[in-house]
């Protein structure tokens, strides 16, 4: 514990962190500080597309004699077909619905533990609260590749028929009764509906549901395709100007050389040689040709920092060179990132977009900008809107954070 | 000045043979095979003819080489063999084993009740030497010659054994010849002279060249002559022992003594086939264009003075056609898109910047901001569906046409109705490829703008009682424009790659169209060209867009 006199270690009570002063900052760009709860609120709705839409009922009571055996009684199909892989085959949704769970019972935990983490020591406070991020994190990854490696299967039943059975048979389905892969070719393009919200596409599938659904694939593109080039950004940036000489002229020829490549046209082909995309293909494609502009501005940072006092003091101190790059400079090198990073998950989710609209996607992801397509091949306008109404929402969301966040890290803008 | 603009050139060639190496790897690492595109229905060449066209192909397009390094010549005599041996196992009846004897006589059993049931037989299919039929069974006592159930290989282990043995070509003869000589093995002895007659033999010279010099011409007869000697010098499968070893004696042997510094390399021929006999040398040896040979006589190319000594990008595998002249057809639409569009953004989107620099932080400015700002985020391929929708398709208006660009019935028409017809085709495109531009231009215009006007010789110019548009257009202006000039480098790829959807939609036939088509086609030469020309202007960009910062701004100098 620290002392009251010990006048090294306590923080005067304005002592405000940088975070905490960009954060500040931030809030006062009153739209991107709404379009950060919009992203929140898109999250939300990824995680909770199957309470909203799915052909799984919730509670299913089967009279003896009715269908077939195993489904007599009561059960709840609905959170078996989850983490079912035949019924989500796409590790992104397993994921989610993973999230789905994981995530309110975190808060939970967060909210029963806050008492303890003695809130009245800032400092200590932030230290805790951080481990238990770390540990909640940590957790998530562990406990879902565990549950997608357990490769869960189940046979296929149709619950929608065995309702219409209607023999006492009891169900409480989602509001929306579709899932985004049912191919129903009795109702081909139809209109919109009360029973299809913005119609069926060729194949007779739910456009609105495909759409929630496919939040979740932008989402997740966006997402990991930057943190793997930021990743990648980083540690090569920070490399080549921390040391500089001939580790920088390497670099640098590598990050011109990656410059130049014609880095759509690379991904169209790329993508078109894959024989069976999957959404994991293109979040690599674009995460290990997008890190250029990250690990040029952390290159200028850390050529920046690379001279000042505290480095130098760290070296002096006969710390290893790796602990002074990533635990001294990288902090203080790192602000840029964040901004190229929000911009470029903008930009990832419309290379995504833009990818699938061309059609070297993977063909039955209900990705916005594939059903964009077939809704252009279709003449169909409801569909066109729709899914390119997502894409700009999306799209303009994240730019708008990125644009608050540029002008809260300027300290030329500061209100 | 000059110095430097020379240094950044010629570090351009490095940065560029590296890029082309790399975009050549990732191409011939991909799955998916232009040959087999190229055998149409889909069957494997079964058929002497049919894989003789298929070798003459692979040779064409230099298929048959490896990709970056040639390490053939260190071959040795096991590696032969383990081919060799695998193919041979395969023609190899089967061990005799007594389940799979009684396994065989039923299904023979129940194949001639059915038979019987159905008289009309299938028709024979062609035999050919990877027919997945019903090995025969060996003799149980004849346990050296026969391949075991398990070690029988698959289809696919022979495919890919046969198109070794032939990729290596040349390099493998010596090998072959002393297994013929001195295998322990008969049918393998067999097999390698046989082999022999489709590995010696040599490829023709300049084979894309459709009007050879005589000497090669002369050369090239030569050449095919003793290809027909050679291909005739083979023993026919059911032939016995004594006529392979006869072959051998009587043909190959002599021949191959003939011919032997053929296949003897001093270390630099070694280092020479190490770097050069490969896929990555033969293209660039094709890519130079310092060797200044004439572009290839094709019945419509460009006989223009710039097209000589253009690169040759080789053969299209779709049209064989060469790609350099698609490409300089395809080109200048390409080129009319990206260049009307980039003018058209920086002609709207300076004055809006300056404009909003000007009312800063009021509520026009914040207005034209955030309009800007969603064009921005508007992906442009919905607006062009969109656009298509409402002003081409006819729902509700048919104002402009969905697609091409020039109308078919204006191709012979007077210049004048020809650009109307043009103009008329590319103004949705050009809208398309404009706007989203327009809010990133704008914005560095009016930071660019807002740095200068708080600098103090404008206050010296207001002090000196300029008048307002004076001190704005004058002394503001020529210094704010300069982040946004030297843009304009940079925009050079975008001339080529930004359009790509946009050709897409509109179907125009420009380059993007072109690199598009031809991924789904795997035609790998189109690919290649339409890559390595857009990393040109790319690379071209970024040192215009250097080069322009020390010509507009006097206080950055390189030297």
């Amino acid at each position: 514990m620290t002392s009251q006199n010990d006048s090294t270690t306590t923080e005067p009570d304005d002592y405000q962190t940088y975070g905490e002063i960009v954060w500040g900052q931030f809030k006062k760009y009153r739209v991107s500080y709404y379009s950060l709860w919009g992203v929140f609120a898109l999250f939300v709705l990824a995680m909770v597309c199957p309470v909203l839409a799915m052909n799984v009922p919730f509670y299913l009571y089967v009279p003896e004699g009715v269908g077939p055996e195993i489904l007599q009684g009561t059960s709840y199909p609905w959170f078996v077909a989850l983490f079912d892989q035949n019924f989500f085959n796409s590790g992104v949704d397993i994921f989610f619905n993973f999230l789905l769970f994981y995530v309110p019972f975190v808060f939970l935990v967060w909210f029963g533990l806050r008492g303890k983490l003695s809130p009245g020591d800032k400092s200590l406070y932030k230290k805790r609260r951080n481990i238990f991020i770390g540990v909640a994190m940590a957790v998530a990854a562990i406990g879902f590749m565990m549950l997608y490696g357990a490769e869960f299967r189940q046979p296929y039943v149709d619950y929608q028929a065995l309702t219409e059975l209607d023999d006492g048979v009891r169900a409480l389905f989602p509001p929306l009764e579709h899932s985004y892969r049912n191919v129903n070719l009795m109702a081909v393009n139809e209109g919109p509906s009360w029973e299809h919200w913005l119609g069926t596409d060729r194949e007779g599938r739910d456009v609105f549901t495909r759409i929630l659904y496919g939040t979740r694939i932008s989402l997740t593109i966006g997402i990991v395709a930057v943190g793997i080039y930021a990743t990648i950004g980083m540690i090569l940036g920070s490399l080549a100007g921390f040391f500089g000489g001939r580790t920088d002229a390497v670099i640098l020829r590598l990050i011109e050389i990656m410059m130049c490549f014609p880095v759509i046209f690379l991904l169209l082909t790329i993508a078109g040689f894959i024989e069976e995309p999957s959404v994991f293909h293109i979040m690599l494609i674009i995460g290990f040709t997008g890190w250029t502009g990250i690990a040029r501005l952390v290159r200028g940072e850390f050529l920046r920092l690379r001279n000042q006092d505290f480095v130098q003091a760290a070296t002096a101190l006969g710390l290893d060179r790796l602990r002074i790059i990533f635990g001294h400079v990288m902090p203080n090198a790192i602000q840029p990132v964040y901004v190229a990073a929000t911009f470029g998950i903008a930009g990832a989710i419309l290379i995504e977009a833009t990818l699938a609209f061309l059609g070297v996607g993977p063909p039955d992801v209900p990705s916005w900008g594939q059903i964009l397509t077939s809704g252009r091949n279709t003449q169909d306008m409801t569909m066109i809107l729709a899914s390119g109404f997502a894409i700009f929402l999306v799209i303009s969301l994240f730019n708008l954070i990125g644009e608050g966040l540029r002008d809260a890290t300027d300290p030329k803008m500061r209100k | 000045m000059i110095n430097y603009i020379i240094k950044r050139i010629l570090l351009m060639v490095p940065t560029f043979v590296v890029i082309s190496m790399i975009i050549f790897v990732i191409l011939n690492l991909a799955p998916g095979d232009p040959s087999a595109q190229a055998a149409a229905d889909g069957t494997e060449a079964v058929s002497q003819d049919a894989q003789e066209a298929y070798r003459i192909f692979q040779e064409q397009f230099n298929l048959d080489k490896p990709i970056l390094l040639n390490t053939r010549f260190r071959l040795t005599e096991e590696d032969v063999e383990e081919q060799v041996r695998t193919i041979v196992a395969f023609q190899r009846p089967v061990c005799a084993d007594d389940e799979l004897i009684e396994q065989i006589e039923e299904e023979q059993e129940r194949a001639e009740e059915e038979a019987t049931l159905a008289p009309a037989a299938a028709p024979e299919d062609e035999a050919g030497p990877v027919d997945e039929e019903m090995p025969e069974i060996a003799d149980p006592a004849d346990d050296d010659n026969c391949t075991p159930v398990e070690e029988r290989p698959t289809t696919a282990e022979i495919l890919s054994a046969q198109e070794t043995l032939s990729d290596w070509g040349n390099y493998v003869v010596p090998e072959l010849i002393s297994i013929a000589q001195h295998h322990d093995q008969a049918d393998i002895r067999h097999f390698a002279v046989n082999q022999l007659s489709s590995n010696t033999r040599r490829p023709i010279l300049a084979r894309s060249d459709p009007d050879p010099p005589p000497e090669i011409r002369d050369k090239n007869r030569e050449i095919s002559r003793e290809n027909r000697v050679l291909r005739r010098w083979q023993v026919p499968i059911d032939e016995d022992e004594d006529a392979v070893v006869e072959m051998l004696e009587d043909n190959w042997i002599p021949w191959f003594e003939e011919n032997r510094d053929r296949f003897e390399y001093s270390t630099g021929d070694k280092v020479g086939i190490f770097f050069l006999d490969t896929r990555f040398a033969k293209y660039w040896d094709n890519l130079n264009p310092f060797s200044l040979r004439p572009l290839r006589d094709d019945e419509d190319s460009l006989q223009s003075p710039l097209t000589i000594g253009a690169p040759d990008f080789g053969l299209s595998t779709v049209d064989r056609r060469p790609v350099m002249n698609t490409i300089l057809e395809k080109l200048p639409y390409s080129l009319t898109l990206g260049f009307l569009a980039i003018f058209l953004a920086y002609i709207i989107s300076v004055p809006i910047g300056i404009w909003s620099a000007y009312n800063q932080n009021t509520i026009k400015d914040q207005v034209v901001t955030v309009i800007l700002f969603m064009l921005y985020s508007l992906p442009s391929f919905f607006t062009a569906v969109l656009l298509i929708e409402f002003l081409a398709v006819g729902r509700p208006f048919d104002f402009f046409p969905t697609g091409g660009f020039l109308a078919d019935s204006a191709r012979d028409m007077p210049i004048l109705t020809q650009l109307r017809s043009v103009a008329w085709h590319i103004f949705l495109p050009i809208v398309c490829l404009t706007y989203g531009s327009l809010a990133a231009l704008s914005r560095y215009a009016r930071t660019g703008l807002l740095d200068v006007i708080r600098a103090d010789y404008i206050r010296t110019a207001r002090a000196k009682g300029l008048s307002e548009s004076m001190v704005i257009m004058k002394h503001a202006v020529r210094n704010g424009m300069i982040p946004i000039l030297t843009l304009m480098g940079t925009m050079l790829p975008f001339v080529v790659s930004g359009s790509l959807v946009i050709e897409y939609i509109f179907n125009i036939p420009g380059i993007g169209l072109y690199l598009y088509e031809s991924i789904f086609m795997y035609d790998y030469n189109a690919i290649m060209g339409v890559l390595l020309i857009s990393t040109v202007m790319t690379l071209v960009g970024i040192l215009l867009s250097d080069i322009s910062y020390a010509i507009v701004d006097p206080r950055i100098t390189f030297d």
